[in-house]
């Protein structure tokens, strides 16, 4: 099994494509950039790779995963150079790397770290932002509602959220600009959004958030190996 | 520029909002200090609508080949995004620069099907521009608009500063080139239309009269002057191998209808079917050569990516060299992955080889287009096309795998009886048992019949076009029946909106007084009629009756041969003779052959026009 562990970005207009958009405008770049790729077998044989995760619509990032099989193993530079060649302006192919691909990228991936960034309505001091971040990690649980859709039947479920959350950190305050860091639960086993911070920030730490102007920005995936989070490269 | 923060802004609440970003991959940016023409190309549909046709790729590039002209896209924004834009005041924008389109030397619609015409004044109040040609300054853009429904552009004709009439890619640059000089010498934009209505295809509404006779129907349409054509020839190119094709093409980011390279083997169609308006106006036949052909993929393959590649024309089968040419490029192709689709394979053209040598990539269902139940009408429309081959047809494609077959047909076609519809259900029991014919270890899959039926609207240039379109009550008695008789869970029944057919049919053989009824409507909310979820039928009818306009005047008619049609003083080069004679013999069920099989006599051979078939 050759399998090639890829990491890449998505910025500034690409923020707007959504994840089948991107596998789509990946299958195109590979045959552009003649990479031989596997194919599966059937009618409709399509290219076997697949993405660590989707990125929200709107999101951009500098962390992005998939893993590719290919064919025959090809040299990583000659294979990042010939597919940053055709890819559009805002993917850049970063890094790639052999992997032993017994295991899905999408069943590894944990966490991942976020930048966002956003103006609250008035000016407040450092420490009041301070505080209402740690009213949230001060929490032991942190209970919603998801409700899932299962045939004609909608299923109420509540889920604790907090042991989702690992940490949250206040990067820069400059007037009503607040820039935080965290890093959440991704992947099969929990998912949380990063605009729910923005939610609890606003609920639990009292803060006015002006929602027209909010920019997130994935800085970088983890998985679980050994007991140590790392990054999937 | 537009503010690029406040779009950013605006591109959050909306859904799809690459539809409105530009810079996809071979799109196209140029300096504006460095150019002489900017010219906004504008399809009054969605984004994904519009890049899925042929012709604006052929335009944008070719304009764009040009240095000192330069061609942007601009499309009908979704509601979502009009919302956004109004409420943001933000002019509609062309996706390259992201300037406004008002600031534009020229603004060309394409108009690929009437309902669409609403999306056309939207987008011009959108883009801050007056609706009507004669509101228009100096200042104000060239409105202008070119595409098969410019055949009859009557309906847009207060709308619109000018037509083009026929295959743009040479007139456009002539037009582009009088501009220059008109641009250098300061005159007004009236003087450049003086100028640009002597040029072969071009049309300008507000240079003609028109006179109607008590009964409303039209006495004469009269030039303003007498240096103004008496009658518009339509424009074609005549060697398709020398007419410009693109080699790059913009690669959409997000998903389009027809995601794939389109491959335009020949224009025109020798078939005759009566119906059809495209089978009349793009005569001659006129084919592309394989070897272009290949070369053409090659190259868009490498430029795009794209996984398949479509040979698209008005009936892919009569391509002279069909199987070379599939042949070839299966086996450049095969490799990488890359499917091939023929979309408009006639049935009695469809060789069962060659549709099993593209499906050795890809395999698809199956779809046929008998049009009529019955023999008797598939000859009054001179389809062509008997039983026996649509059996052979779908025998061999069972035997060959395949269980998903859709059948197309057309309900309210002249003399069309009950037993016409009821053909219709026949045909689609007797597909069923063929496949249940055979013995149980040959059939494979599970077997899916779908029958479609849209509701016949009479077009301009057409031996059909002096025939009332059916009433909406006949045409939902006629889909009910159906629906009653089609009692089978293998064979799904599916059918058009007798009322959106009807508007169809009004405005396209529509005259120049339905202009107000389309900015009515428009005010009344109406745009993206051609969306079921956004057609609005009741505030089509309060716009004709405000206007006092009887749209049953213009669908449910008949006219006699000796009637002023609004279209009449545009010549396509096949001749009102030809078209009665046709019409004739429908009435009598009479066949006319295939005129690769013998000239019929159309005339386009004969016109000034210049076709050579």
């Amino acid at each position: 099994m050759t399998t090639i562990r890829v990491k890449f970005t998505k910025e500034e207009d690409l923020k707007y494509i959504s994840h089948l958009d991107l596998m789509r405008l990946f299958q195109r770049a590979f045959r552009r950039a003649n990479i031989p790729i596997k194919y599966s077998q059937g009618f409709n044989p399509h290219p076997k790779f697949s993405l660590a995760t989707a990125l929200p619509l709107g999101v951009t990032s500098d962390g992005e995963y998939m893993d590719i099989e290919l064919e025959k193993e090809i040299n990583t530079k000659t294979f990042i150079d010939d597919l940053n060649s055709v890819l559009p302006k805002g993917i850049r192919i970063l890094k790639a790397s052999y992997v032993d691909g017994k295991k899905s990228l999408m069943s590894l991936i944990r966490w991942s770290t976020y930048i966002v960034e956003f103006n609250i309505k008035e000016d407040l001091a450092n420490d009041i932002v301070e505080n209402s971040i740690n009213s949230i990690l001060n929490k032991d649980k942190i209970l919603i509602t998801k409700t899932k859709r299962k045939r004609n039947k909608v299923i109420e479920r509540k889920i604790d959220i907090r042991k989702y959350i690992k940490d949250i950190m206040l990067l820069i305050k400059e007037g009503k600009k607040i820039i935080i860091k965290t890093t959440l639960k991704t992947g099969s086993q929990g998912n949380l959004k990063p605009n729910v911070i923005l939610d609890l920030l606003q609920e639990y730490g009292n803060l006015k958030i002006d929602c027209d102007n909010i920019k997130i920005h994935r800085l970088e995936l983890f998985i679980e190996h050994n007991e140590k989070v790392v990054t999937p490269i | 520029m537009i503010n690029k923060k406040l779009l950013d802004k605006v591109l959050s609440k909306v859904e799809k909002p690459a539809r409105y970003i530009g810079n996809e991959q071979n799109s196209i940016k140029k300096n504006i200090n460095e150019v002489e023409v900017r010219f906004a190309f504008a399809f009054p549909d969605t984004y994904e609508v519009g890049m899925s046709h042929l012709g604006l790729h052929i335009l944008y590039n070719l304009l764009n080949k040009k240095d000192d002209i330069y061609c942007e896209r601009v499309f009908a924004p979704w509601i979502d995004m009009e919302e956004q834009i109004k409420k943001n005041n933000i002019p509609l924008y062309a996706l390259e620069s992201k300037d406004p389109i008002k600031e534009f030397d020229f603004i060309g619609f394409t108009l690929q099907y009437e309902m669409s015409y609403t999306n056309v004044i939207n987008m011009l109040h959108l883009a801050q521009i007056p609706i009507l040609s004669k509101d228009r300054k100096e200042e104000d853009p060239f409105i202008i608009a070119g595409g098969p429904c410019a055949y009859n552009p009557e309906p847009l004709a207060d709308i619109i500063d000018f037509f083009i009439i026929g295959e743009a890619e040479e007139l456009i640059l002539e037009i582009l080139n009088e501009y220059k000089k008109w641009k250098k010498e300061g005159k007004t934009k009236k003087a450049f239309l003086e100028k640009i209505c002597k040029l072969e295809g071009v049309y300008v509404p507000s240079f003609y009269d028109v006179k109607y006779n008590e009964d409303n129907t039209i006495k004469e349409i009269v030039p303003k002057k007498e240096d103004y054509p008496r009658k518009i020839q339509k424009r074609i190119i005549e060697n398709l191998d020398e007419a410009f094709f693109p080699e790059e093409v913009i690669i959409p980011y997000i998903e389009t209808v027809h995601d794939r390279i389109s491959l335009e083997v020949f224009r025109g169609c020798t078939r005759g079917c009566r119906f059809c308006q495209a089978g009349m106006i793009y005569r001659p036949v006129r084919e592309r050569s394989i070897e272009n052909l290949i070369n053409l993929a090659r190259k868009l393959v490498k430029a795009t990516g794209h996984e398949e590649i479509s040979l698209s024309s008005l009936s892919t089968g009569d391509y002279s060299k069909l199987e070379e040419l599939v042949l070839k490029l299966m086996d450049e192709f095969k490799e990488k992955r890359i499917g091939l689709s023929l979309p408009s394979l006639r049935l009695d053209s469809l060789d069962i080889s060659i549709i099993e040598e593209i499906q050795k990539v890809r395999k698809t269902g199956l779809t046929f287009a008998p049009e009529a139940g019955t023999q008797r009408l598939r000859d009054v429309i001179n389809k062509g096309i008997e039983e026996e081959d649509l059996i052979k047809s779908v025998e061999n494609a069972f035997n060959l795998g395949w269980s998903t077959v859709k059948l197309y047909f057309m309900l309210g076609l002249p003399t069309e009886t009950m037993e016409d519809i009821e053909g219709i259900k026949d045909l689609a029991y007797k597909v069923k048992d063929l496949f249940f014919d055979l013995p149980k270890g040959k059939r494979k899959g599970n077997l899916k019949i779908t029958v479609s039926t849209s509701c016949f609207v009479p077009k301009p240039f057409t031996p059909f076009q002096w025939h009332p379109q059916d009433s909406i009550e006949a045409f939902n008695k006629k889909q009910k029946h159906l629906k009653d008789i089609i009692k089978d869970r293998k064979i799904t029944y599916n059918y058009h909106d007798p009322e959106l057919s009807f508007l169809e049919a009004v405005f396209a053989r529509g005259d120049r007084r339905l202009s107000k009824v389309l900015i009515k409507a428009w005010e009344k909310g109406c745009r993206f009629d051609g969306w079921a979820e956004l057609f609005k039928y009741q505030n089509w009818m309060e716009a004709f009756e405000e206007t006092g306009i009887d749209p049953h005047f213009y669908a449910n008619r008949k006219r006699d041969y000796d009637e002023v049609l609004p279209w009449d003083f545009i010549d396509v080069g096949v001749s009102k003779e030809y078209l009665i004679k046709e019409n004739e013999k429908a009435q009598k069920g009479i066949l006319t052959r295939d005129c690769r099989l013998g000239c019929t006599g159309c005339g386009i051979n004969q016109s000034s026009i210049g076709g050579v078939c």
